[in-house]
């Protein structure tokens, strides 16, 4: 029988081609998490940010460690799955493909807001239909692109990536040089200090501000040299986001308008941080912000809903193909029917992942959409979700997702650091404790406790702040763990244990193929000094 | 008129360098010992097609090589010279006439200036009369401070099956810069197409 060759995944991303594929998904974050977050959590919005913030740095420096450990596709689950076990690896995927089905819908969502600024008929509030078709028509059209195999490219990402980059630094600089008032962000601050509720909610919103690290790890397989250049690509992308994230809250917060701030609907007057955060424009705060800074947001109108609208596209089709290839990793680790394997031979793309989950996608833009499409139902919404709805309910979604993998990564991590203490580690994360487990010394991530705790906490925010998110999360959950045990008994595997694997083997050869010689050697060296026979024959 | 608070201001200029300080960092990671040796292979190169030169003889055959040294100097924007060395032997005087000889320098020259034009790159030319070809190989080449010599095929090595003739030898033994030697192959045919070669071949042949 002749040898059957698996192609392989070519390493072409480079430094800036990783932290592209991140910055595409993440960047597009603050254009819809500022608006949300100003609007739950008021004159606390830079604290929510902060928590945030500090509990992503968390998240991000797990990430970075585990990515340049284990550069695989498969990102969250493949760790979770090497640390836990397989079926808790299910569950962190399964958390994964909610956020990334609901990536799809919010981006798509958002992207119809920023565009409206330039064609103000997409967000017509006596015509909210139009809005419904054309999110609509983003999704089906992404999906049918994907099914067809067209994709944009590294490239493309990354030139998108860099002016936005330059967009979002000339935003914050002349905001800050321009408009920037401490003393009126005290005052906000002191005087429209929300509830602890509020907060809560604020802080939930705020994370959705920091979602998708997880590319840059989907991608690593991809990278060049992933072990020395991921821990960069992360560090910096988790810096240049909170960098933002924290700008883009406290310049809200005390920032005077170059224009007149409209009244609200009962007529009152508000202010720059009110009329951000409001229904109406809570998709799109960051074009509007940007159009307050004196001078340059003359410029900032015509191009920012532009450049978001495009962001946000990017982001949302980083949801259709992220998805897919979450699904196929998990299809091949036996997590998932092989049916998510199947690639079409036709366009040779993974087309039934990519049309479920795309109908995914769908299902849930109906639930968010359908307050604003048919009034019963917004009564039905009103008396039992506070009227939550549109961009709330995918926000709500978005954080149950990203806040229960995140956790699940934090105990991986702690888990292969006590259990797989041998694989090199080219990043490790500070603050340590040395110690002794089974014979071997390892180094308990005090880190990896806190941010388990931080991002444990926003989780509990999440149930207890968000009506439906508490009902549609867990919910999601449910259906993926019947499908986990339908397919695992008929398969004969395990449901609660995991099958075998022979994961040292499998880090040799990850290392091998990710270029890694040297790192392959320490790794190879460590086991030799423990099991000689069995190094040999891994190599 | 805009007023500007200096605490804005300071906070725009710190967030302008901590985004650029950031961005800079991470586009420069450590080099790995595989991508250092490439690197180093790479400068290596640069140095070593400087200035190249392709030499012809009357039983050097380097037409092949000169094709393959026009790409690199191309790659590399090299300064290329290829030369003819025509050896007059001592029983005639240093400047005698050798018409057959020239003759030849004229038609392996044009293909040599006819390669070049195709990859599109400058070529300079020029016929050398000398005692011994080797020297004026290694004169020419410390003349123009060369960085690399390339040669073809010596005729020689196809009838007494060594590899290289002793010409070639000496030049890559006594050279100063890199010499790349293009040996023909087992069943390498282009020496019977070579200009200036069919009559050697006849001779070959003879009894």
């Amino acid at each position: 029988m002749p040898d059957q060759h698996q192609p392989e995944l070519k390493r072409s991303v480079t430094p800036w081609g990783s932290f592209s594929w991140g910055y595409s998904d993440v960047g597009a974050d603050i254009f819809v998490g500022l608006g949300l977050v100003l609007g739950a959590a008021a004159g606390a919005s830079n604290v929510a940010f902060l928590f945030a913030g500090i509990v992503y740095v968390c998240i991000g420096l797990a990430y970075t460690e585990l990515a340049a450990t284990y550069p695989v596709a498969g990102g969250g689950q493949y760790f979770v799955m090497r640390g836990l076990g397989d079926f808790l690896g299910f569950i962190a995927g399964w958390a994964v493909l909610l956020d990334f089905t609901i990536d799809v819908t919010l981006f798509a969502w958002s992207c119809v807001d920023y565009l409206s600024e330039v064609v103000p008929v997409l967000l017509n509030p006596i015509h909210p239909w139009i809005h419904f078709i054309a999110v609509f028509g983003l999704i089906a059209g992404l999906c049918l692109l994907n099914v067809l195999g067209v994709r944009e490219s590294t490239t493309f990402n990354g030139v998108v990536s860099a002016l936005d980059v330059i967009s979002e630094t000339s935003i914050l600089f002349f905001g800050f040089l321009f408009a920037f008032r401490p003393e009126l962000l005290v005052h906000t601050m002191t005087t429209q200090w929300p509830s602890t509720f509020n907060l809560m909610l604020g802080a939930s919103y705020a994370i959705i501000s920091f979602v998708g690290l997880e590319s840059i790890s989907q991608a690593a397989q991809e990278t060049q040299r992933p072990a020395s250049v991921i821990p960069r690509t992360s560090i910096a992308l988790i810096l240049t986001i909170l960098i933002y994230a924290l700008a883009y809250s406290n310049l809200a917060l005390g920032m005077v308008p170059w224009h007149q701030i409209p009244l609200d609907a009962m007529g009152h007057a508000q202010t720059l941080w009110q009329w951000l955060g409001n229904n109406n424009n809570n998709g799109k705060a960051v074009a509007l912000l940007a159009k307050e800074v004196p001078y340059f947001g003359a410029l900032a109108a015509l191009y920012v809903p532009i450049l978001g609208a495009i962001l946000l596209l990017i982001s949302s089709n980083s949801g259709v193909f992220g998805s897919s290839r979450i699904a196929y990793a998990m299809a091949n680790a036996k997590l998932l029917p092989s049916i998510f394997q199947r690639v079409n031979r036709r366009f040779r793309t993974p087309a039934v992942s990519i049309i479920a989950f795309c109908t995914i996608a769908v299902v849930e833009l109906i639930f968010a959409a359908w307050p604003s499409l048919d009034p019963g139902a917004a009564a039905f919404y009103a008396k039992f979700f506070h009227g939550e709805g549109g961009i709330g309910f995918l926000g709500d979604l978005y954080a149950f997702g990203a806040a229960t993998s995140y956790s699940f990564v934090f105990l991986a991590l702690i888990a292969l650091r006590m259990n797989d203490p041998l694989s090199p580690r080219k990043f490790r994360i500070p603050f340590n404790i040395p110690m002794t487990y089974k014979g071997e010394r390892v180094l308990f991530p005090v880190i990896g406790v806190l941010g388990f705790i931080g991002i444990l906490s926003i989780l509990v925010f999440t149930i207890l702040t968000h009506d439906l998110g508490r009902i549609a999360g867990p919910a999601w959950l449910i259906l993926g763990f019947i499908i986990f045990v339908v397919y695992r008994r008929n398969k004969g595997l395990p449901v609660f244990g995991s099958a075998p694997h022979d994961w040292r083997h499998e880090q040799i050869g990850i290392l091998r193929d990710a270029g890694e010689l040297e790192l392959m050697d320490e790794y190879v060296a460590c086991l030799k000094a423990r099991e000689p026979a069995h190094a040999a024959e891994a190599r | 008129m805009i007023a500007i608070d200096p605490v804005g201001a300071v906070i725009a200029v710190a967030l302008v360098v901590a985004v650029v300080a950031t961005l800079w960092w991470m586009l420069h990671p450590p080099i790995s010992k595989v991508q250092e040796i490439a690197r180093d292979a790479e400068s290596e190169l640069e140095r070593m097609v400087g200035s190249i030169i392709v030499v012809f003889a009357e039983n050097i055959a380097s037409q092949h090589m000169m094709a393959l040294a026009a790409k690199l100097a191309k790659g590399e924007r090299s300064e290329l010279l290829a030369i003819y060395v025509v050896s007059v032997p001592y029983s005639l005087p240093p400047d005698a006439e050798m018409t057959d000889e020239e003759r030849r320098a004229l038609d392996a020259l044009g293909a040599a200036q006819a390669i070049a034009a195709k990859a599109d790159i400058n070529l300079r030319t020029e016929t050398v009369k000398a005692r011994s070809t080797k020297q004026a190989v290694l004169d020419i080449a410390k003349r123009e401070r060369a960085n690399l010599i390339v040669l073809g095929s010596f005729r020689e090595g196809k009838y007494t099956g060594a590899p290289l003739s002793r010409t070639i030898e000496e030049i890559a033994a006594e050279a100063k810069c890199d010499v790349l030697i293009g040996v023909e192959g087992k069943h390498g045919n282009l020496l019977v197409d070579q200009v200036g070669f069919e009559q050697f071949e006849q001779g070959e042949k003879a009894p």
